[in-house]
Parts: structure tokens; C-alpha cells; sequence
């Protein structure tokens, strides 16, 4: 549809206050960061060109590697079982079953508590000498397998990750508001047809929100996994020995250190990482989902 | 109903918009002081005496407003970034943490060199500027200081059989063997956090090895790799989970009477002689003493003392004068003698100020001093000998070598190597 004059001046009215608010709250402050992420800062001092010394340091620090795949972990593991975890339960708790609502509740309810109160929780229960998980690993007589969950450089890491991924209420409610939407005929006909529940999950309900809050859910959750700090802070601070760092951790020290060149730079890095991920993740996503797949799917299915 | 919710919602954000907007009366200055010296910070009750008393003895022309801070690296964060951003606070504390030297140089900071030469110089100790001032000029004023002691509790070494804390790192790890064999933790070590326990360790054991000229060179000394040896030795001798452990696990297994040597600043002394700490009515003070840093065989080490400045105050550069006098005459108030005697008292913190220590003071805190006195020289603690980087890579450090992850060459080789990042 072609837009007369009057509707485009219209469109960028409505369009000049966001995109104000994106370019003074964004676009600057990105630029500013790759500005730095070529100086040598300390934030006192008038800074000096760096060149490209802060991203070759980058590269030569192992910390920061390993910081940048625990991230890229963290965003697969977000997106690819954290989202699925919670595209299960919307499906269930969306036929409505019995007690639905109080399920959605204690879900949900996690999301209302702040990560630093759910990181300190989880290190209590992680606490080697007094912690709940070695208590009950004791009372059951495994206590062998007992240990400093969070000091021991195999369980650090899938400790600080694993708990969280079980938080999949956020997801998990967007994901249920777009399947209510979901019109009814589609289930109706295919009852008449035969269809199981599964079935009906599969190839009516999976295929109409891929596009929508399961692409969102997805694209959310490796944002948040690419973006992971405070657990991590509180539970680890990144030890042992740097094992479950993040970048936005290891930035955070540089910025403790006073170096905001290369805290910049790592940030230039994060956001390279976090582009290639959303690409991926559309990419993956491309591909027919639409209504009359799904009724094919559904004949599909029954035969 | 609704109406009444409506009602309530009107006046709470009235009442809040007031509260925000209570105006300090016209020629009333105020002085912002974001501080760590309040909440359970043993010199906080003082300081809140004397922050009332200065503005009830300036009403209607200056007043001191404390911004709370309770959590020491959301602290420094905040000054960090007030600074950077060209903010900073009319006053703030600072700790070694910072660079001290960068920010001396920065010009962000009021220049107190004109104020000390007008005899409020005399009241602090001698030479406690002489490290931190820049072309002879006083803008970061060092103000509390602290010493590192072994305090041990005698009760668990005489169960494993001393009636002495050991005289040398040789004799110390039999004792912890002793210690150790009677069911007890020798010490606490943290690697977790900031390693902040692990951290003052390896300062006493690198003086004890290296003596008082171990900084020079920096890490490349020897002694850096042979402490780090002692200190791996050590964990052997401390509780279950001391990787992941912070201040808080080291501090309550002391304070449980299950770990027999405690190592940390002046300003915990005071829990020493709290009510709460007691066990069947005795004091942790009552079955504790001081004792100095082991030599170790073949160390250049000779009755030397760690210490570092653990706070420094420092007050924004002001465009009005009137308001530079005003910090000043805070600053002048709270480093009174008199007021710092019982401020050390209350708490028993340390400062950098020349007074007369109550004859009130706790036995522990007079130990310390004694200790101190004592002492043929002093060390700075690691944490103030070197930039912060080592400070921040150093639990990564210690964890990787307490794990076998790299040996005591790689441990000082990873902390270098962030010491050159930075």
C-alpha cells in the first residue's frame, strides 16, 4: 500500500520520540563504546589512541575466551533448552488441565524474585560445608559424591547454570498468551480427525507460535544468556579460576581495574557475538510456519 | 473503594515528592558524603555521633548528609563511576583499591596541602603523606590504617598440645599438623570473593621470605613463588570448601571456635568482645592472643609488620569557596585527636592521627599496638603495592593454583600478566 504525504509526515511524528529516545540512549552510547574500545582509559587521565592493542590483548587472554564460549554456552543452553523447557509447559498449561492456574502461579513466581536474592539462595543450598544439596546427598548415603559444588572446576559452571535454566516462567506465560490465541477450529478438526494431544501440539500448536513468541522466547532468552552477570557475580565472582566468567563479568573487572579501553573492547565483542546469534537465530527460524502448513501437517498426521 | 485507593496513591506520592524536595535553608551548605562507615562497620556508630554533633554545632549553615552504603564493592563502583563521570562526591573514602596516585594526579580533588601547612598537618602521624602526595601536594588524605596480626585462640592450640604460637613458618606447619590431628582448622582461607583472607596470607608469608625490600622488582622476586607454595601448603589446613569460601566463612568459623588463627584488619577487634560472639559467658577475647608473623627459614623476613591504608578520605575539588571551608572544618572535626582516641576506642580501628590511646582500650587492640610498636619495619599490604588488577585477578589466581591448575610460577606469571593488561 503506498503512503500519501500526509500519512508519512503522520509516520514520523509518531516515529521522532522513540527514535530520539533510541539514538541518545543506544545509537550514542555504542558509539562511544567503540570509540574507547580503541583508547587507552583509565578514566582519570586524558586517554591515548590504542590502536587495535586492546582487542590483540583481548584475543591473548584466556580468561576472556573462556568468558566468551561460557557465553555462547549459556545463550544455547538458554535458547535451545530453557525455551523448549518452557514451550512444554505453556502447551500443557494452556489446555488448561486441572490446577493450571496454580502451576502458571509457581512457575511464574521465580520471575518476581531479583537474581542476586535467587543466586544467594542457590549458594547457600551449593555451600560445600553446611549446603542442603551435600546434606542431602549425605542423608541419602551418597556423601562420597558430596563436594564444593562451586570450587571444583568441573561443577562450577553447570552449577551456576543449571538452576536457572528450571526459571522458565517468563518464557513460558508470553509463549501461553500467544497459544490462546491459537483458534480453536484448528483442535476441533482435528479431534474429529483423530488427533492426539501430542499430535495437536506437534503440527498445530508448535508450527503457529514458531514464528511469533517461540521465535521471541528464543531469541530473549540468548540475549539474557549473552548478557549473564549478577548469578554469576554473586555465586562465583567467575572462579575457580576464571572457569565460569562471562564477558559481562570479565568487563565489569576491567572496569574495576580501570581499564576502560578494554572493558570497552570486550564490550564491542559482546556485541558482535550478540548480532551473530540474533542472525542465526532468524535464520533458523525462516521457513514456512503458516496456517495452511499446518492443516497439512494435521492430515498428515492422522493418516 | 477505588476512590479511596486513588486517595492513598495521591498521598504517598505526595509525601514522597515532599520528602524529595525538603529544601536545606538558603545559606546552608551541604556536604554530600556517600560512606562505608555506617551499618554493622564497627567505626559507624561514632562516626553517626559525631556526624550529628558537627551539624548540631553548625545548624543552619553546614550540613553533613550520609548516603548509605553498606556493601564495600558497591561502594567502590559508585565512587568509581561518580569520579570517572566527573561527579565525584564532596566527600568519599577510598581504599587502596583505587588507583590513589592517578586520582592524586587527576585534579578532581580539593588540593589540603594549604590546610595541613596551617598546623592541622600536626595532628596525623609522621610521614603519612609521604606516599600518596603528588609534587608535595596533599589531595587524598590517608586516614584510617590497619596492621595484620595472626590472632589465635589459645584454648585450641593448648588442646593440640602449644602453649606458643609458633616462631617460624617450619614450626607453623607442625603445629597445623598438631592442630589439625586434635580436629581442628588451623586457619581460614578464602578463594572465593576477593580472597581477601588468602590475599593478607600471602602478604605475610612474601614478607616473612623476601623482608622489607620484597616489592622491589615487583613480582618478578622469588619470593612471590615461594609464598605462593606456603600458601597452597596452607590449604591444607583450613576448612572444607575454602575455594569457593568468602569473609564470611573464614570469619564465622572463627567466631565458632573451630579454626584455631584469624587474620584480618584492626577494625574486627570489636567483635572480639561482643555479648553475641560469647560461649558459656567467655569472651572470644578472653581465650585470644596477638601474635607476630612467623620468620621463615632462610627468609630475609625480620620481625616486619603488613599494613596498608584502609581508608583515605578525599573531598571534591569545590568552586566555592565557602563550601571548601565547610568540608575542611568537617574533616578538621572527625581527625580531632580526642575524637579519634575514642573513635579508635569504640572501634578499635587504627588511624593515621597522632592521639593518646584510651586507657579503656581493649587488651587486643593494645597487643596489636604493641606488636606494631615492636616491629623493626613495615610492608604494604599486596593489595596497596600493587595495581588493582593484581587485587582483581587474584582469586582467579589462587583458585587455579589451589586446583592444580597451573603451579606457583603460572599463579605469579597470571597475576603479571593482568598487572600488564591493566
Amino acid at each position: 500500500m503506498k503512503l500519501i504525504r500526509s500519512d508519512r509526515k503522520a509516520l514520523y511524528a509518531f516515529m521522532a520520540p522513540a527514535l530520539a529516545v533510541m539514538i541518545l540512549f543506544f545509537v550514542i552510547p555504542v558509539i562511544y563504546v567503540i570509540v574507547v574500545s580503541f583508547l587507552k582509559w583509565n578514566g582519570i587521565s586524558a586517554p591515548a589512541l590504542n590502536n587495535l592493542k586492546n582487542y590483540a590483548l583481548l584475543m591473548k587472554d584466556k580468561s576472556f575466551s573462556r568468558s566468551v564460549i561460557n557465553n555462547i554456552i549459556w545463550a544455547l543452553v538458554a535458547g535451545f533448552i530453557q525455551v523448549p523447557l518452557a514451550m512444554v509447559m505453556a502447551i500443557i498449561l494452556s489446555r488448561k488441565p486441572k490446577g493450571w492456574k496454580f502451576f502458571r502461579t509457581v512457575y511464574f513466581f521465580p520471575q518476581v524474585i531479583s537474581g542476586i536474592a535467587l543466586a544467594t539462595l542457590w549458594r547457600a543450598i551449593y555451600n560445600a560445608e553446611h549446603g542442603m544439596l551435600n546434606g542431602l546427598l549425605r542423608a541419602i548415603g551418597a556423601g562420597a559424591a558430596a563436594k564444593d559444588w562451586l570450587g571444583t572446576i568441573q561443577t562450577a559452571f553447570p552449577a551456576v547454570l543449571i538452576y536457572w535454566v528450571f526459571y522458565v516462567g517468563y518464557y513460558m506465560v508470553i509463549m501461553m498468551a500467544d497459544i490462546t490465541t491459537i483458534d480453536t477450529s484448528y483442535y476441533e478438526a482435528a479431534t474429529i480427525d483423530g488427533a492426539t494431544d501430542f499430535q495437536q501440539a506437534i503440527y498445530i500448536t508448535i508450527p503457529l507460535i514458531k514464528k511469533t513468541s517461540l521465535l521471541t522466547c528464543v531469541t530473549l532468552a540468548s540475549v539474557m544468556g549473552l548478557r549473564q552477570f549478577e548469578q554469576v557475580y554473586m555465586l562465583t565472582n567467575g572462579q575457580p579460576a576464571n572457569t565460569t566468567s562471562t564477558i559481562v563479568l570479565y568487563m565489569y573487572k576491567k572496569m574495576q581495574n580501570a581499564n576502560y579501553g578494554i572493558a570497552s573492547a570486550s564490550a564491542v565483542i559482546l556485541i558482535i557475538v550478540g548480532v551473530v546469534f540474533i542472525v542465526c537465530i532468524r535464520k533458523l527460524f525462516e521457513g514456512r510456519g503458516d496456517k495452511p502448513v499446518v492443516a497439512k501437517n494435521v492430515r498428515r498426521a492422522v493418516k | 473503594m477505588k476512590k479511596l485507593f486513588a486517595l492513598i496513591l495521591a498521598v504517598t506520592m505526595c509525601l514522597s515528592l515532599a520528602a524529595i524536595a525538603v529544601p536545606a535553608s538558603a545559606d546552608e551548605i551541604v556536604i554530600n558524603f556517600p560512606s562505608i562507615w555506617v551499618g554493622t562497620d564497627s567505626k559507624a556508630p561514632y562516626m553517626a555521633e559525631m556526624i550529628e554533633a558537627f551539624n548540631a554545632e553548625n545548624a543552619g549553615s553546614i550540613k553533613v548528609v550520609v548516603e548509605e552504603q553498606t556493601d564495600y564493592q558497591a561502594y567502590r563502583d559508585k565512587i568509581r563511576t561518580t569520579i570517572t563521570t566527573g561527579n565525584a562526591p564532596d566527600l568519599c573514602i577510598l581504599d587502596t583499591t583505587f588507583d590513589i596516585k592517578a586520582f592524586a594526579e587527576s585534579g578532581k580533588f580539593m588540593d589540603l596541602t594549604p590546610y595541613l601547612e596551617d598546623g592541622w598537618g600536626e595532628n596525623f602521624t609522621d610521614g603519612a603523606f609521604d606516599a600518596w602526595s603528588v609534587d608535595g601536594k596533599v589531595s587524598i588524605l590517608p586516614f584510617e590504617a590497619a596492621v595484620f596480626t595472626p590472632i589465635y585462640n589459645t584454648e585450641i592450640l593448648k588442646a593440640a598440645g602449644w602453649d606458643h604460637f609458633p616462631a617460624t613458618y617450619d614450626e607453623f606447619f607442625k603445629m597445623a599438623e598438631d592442630v589439625k590431628a586434635a580436629g581442628y582448622n588451623v586457619m581460614g582461607q578464602m578463594a572465593g570473593d576477593n580472597a581477601w583472607s588468602s590475599m593478607l596470607w600471602y602478604s605475610l608469608i612474601a614478607e616473612a621470605i623476601g623482608g622489607k625490600d620484597v616489592y622491589e622488582g615487583g613480582l618478578s622476586n622469588p619470593a612471590f613463588v615461594e609464598a605462593a607454595k606456603v600458601l597452597k601448603e596452607m590449604y591444607n589446613y583450613t576448612f572444607d570448601g575454602a575455594v569457593s569460601a568468602t569473609a564470611s566463612d573464614v570469619n564465622g568459623h572463627f567466631l565458632a571456635r573451630d579454626t584455631a588463627i584469624y587474620l584480618n584488619g584492626p577494625w574486627w577487634i570489636a567483635n572480639f568482645y561482643k555479648e553475641d560472639n560469647a560461649v558459656d559467658g567467655v569472651l572470644l577475647a578472653d581465650v585470644c592472643e596477638v601474635a607476630t608473623n612467623p620468620a621463615y627459614e632462610g627468609g630475609k623476613g625480620d620481625n616486619g609488620l603488613v599494613t596498608t591504608v584502609q581508608g583515605f578520605l578525599a573531598a571534591a575539588k569545590q568552586s566555592d569557596p565557602a563550601k571548601e571551608e565547610a568540608v575542611v572544618k568537617f574533616l578538621k572535626y572527625i581527625s580531632e585527636p580526642e575524637r579519634v582516641a575514642q573513635w579508635a576506642l569504640s572501634s578499635g580501628a587504627m588511624f593515621f592521627v597522632k592521639y593518646t590511646p584510651s586507657p579503656d582500650t581493649t587488651l587486643i587492640s593494645q597487643k596489636v599496638t604493641e606488636v606494631s610498636n615492636n616491629a623493626s619495619y613495615t610492608i604494604l599490604h599486596v593489595n596497596g603495592a600493587f595495581p588493582t588488577a593484581f587485587s582483581t585477578e587474584f582469586p582467579a589466581a589462587l583458585s587455579a593454583l589451589i586446583l592444580g591448575e597451573v603451579d606457583e610460577q603460572g599463579f605469579v606469571d597470571q597475576l603479571q600478566l593482568a598487572i600488564d593488561m591493566a
